[in-house]
């Protein structure tokens, strides 16, 4: 898994790439949570899912986990360009309904 | 003609995708669809995880059986642990009940198995291990 990062303003997104499970997120997760901790002012982080080639549940929980750091610090998490099996696991675990899909 | 095969591996979260896709190669002898394919990568996924996250402290082995009827085009595949089991079966089950919500874990799991494949069903041994096992239907619309 891979990810790469563009800021504007005070903004992020957060581009992932690759394999979205328990090998994957251990690789990415403190780097995310760096880059949460260390910009000041941040109002919202988008994950751009367009190179996602895998998720489950693990990867559920790291995107709730995403969530609820973000809205600690007043800031939301939103969504872009989520694949097929990935909408698949969203779709069946309400996500939705806590970080919206953005065009 | 029916086929199967069975594999051994060290339960470690490096080798989820290795044991996914070798489950979804050997379904495609019963041509699925690419969104039949994602469902079964990802319930083995799961199960895999649950082997990996919960059954060991200081790590073991993941059993997978693997069969495939094509004379109604299915799958079955049993994931197996020699762990610690699990105390309340029907607990586990429940959509986001997690033993470690410290960790982030969605409590999913199960619930993704269960809606994701046509049947699941769990047993398991507290001290002794557990065995899951799942069938998926190819086809069916």
């Amino acid at each position: 898994m891979n990810v790469d990062f563009k800021t504007d303003g005070n903004n992020i997104t957060v581009y992932l790439a690759g394999d979205i499970d328990e090998y994957g997120v251990r690789t990415v997760k403190n780097d995310i949570d760096k880059l949460i901790d260390d910009t000041k002012g941040l109002r919202s982080m988008v994950f751009d899912m367009r190179s996602v080639t895998f998720i489950d549940s693990t990867g559920l929980g790291f995107v709730l986990g995403r969530y609820k750091k973000l809205r600690q610090r007043r800031a939301e998490l939103l969504l872009r360009n989520v694949p097929k099996q990935v909408d698949r696991v969203f779709g069946a675990s309400g996500v939705y309904s806590f970080v919206p899909i953005v065009e | 003609m029916n086929n199967y095969f069975s594999m051994k591996l060290c339960a470690v979260g490096e080798n989820e995708s290795f044991a996914r896709n070798v489950v979804a190669s050997f379904a495609v002898a019963c041509s699925p669809t690419l969104d039949e394919l994602n469902d079964l990568k990802t319930a083995v996924s799961e199960a895999v995880t649950n082997v990996v996250v919960h059954a060991y402290d200081d790590g073991g082995i993941v059993e997978i059986y693997c069969e495939i009827d094509l004379t109604e085009n299915s799958l079955s595949v049993c994931v197996k642990d020699f762990g610690k089991g699990i105390e309340d079966v029907n607990k586990a089950l429940e959509p986001f009940y997690t033993t470690k919500p410290d960790d982030e874990r969605s409590g999913m799991g199960f619930t993704i198995m269960e809606s994701f494949m046509d049947s699941m069903s769990v047993e398991s041994t507290p001290g002794a291990g557990t065995c899951v096992t799942m069938k998926k239907v190819f086809g069916k619309c």
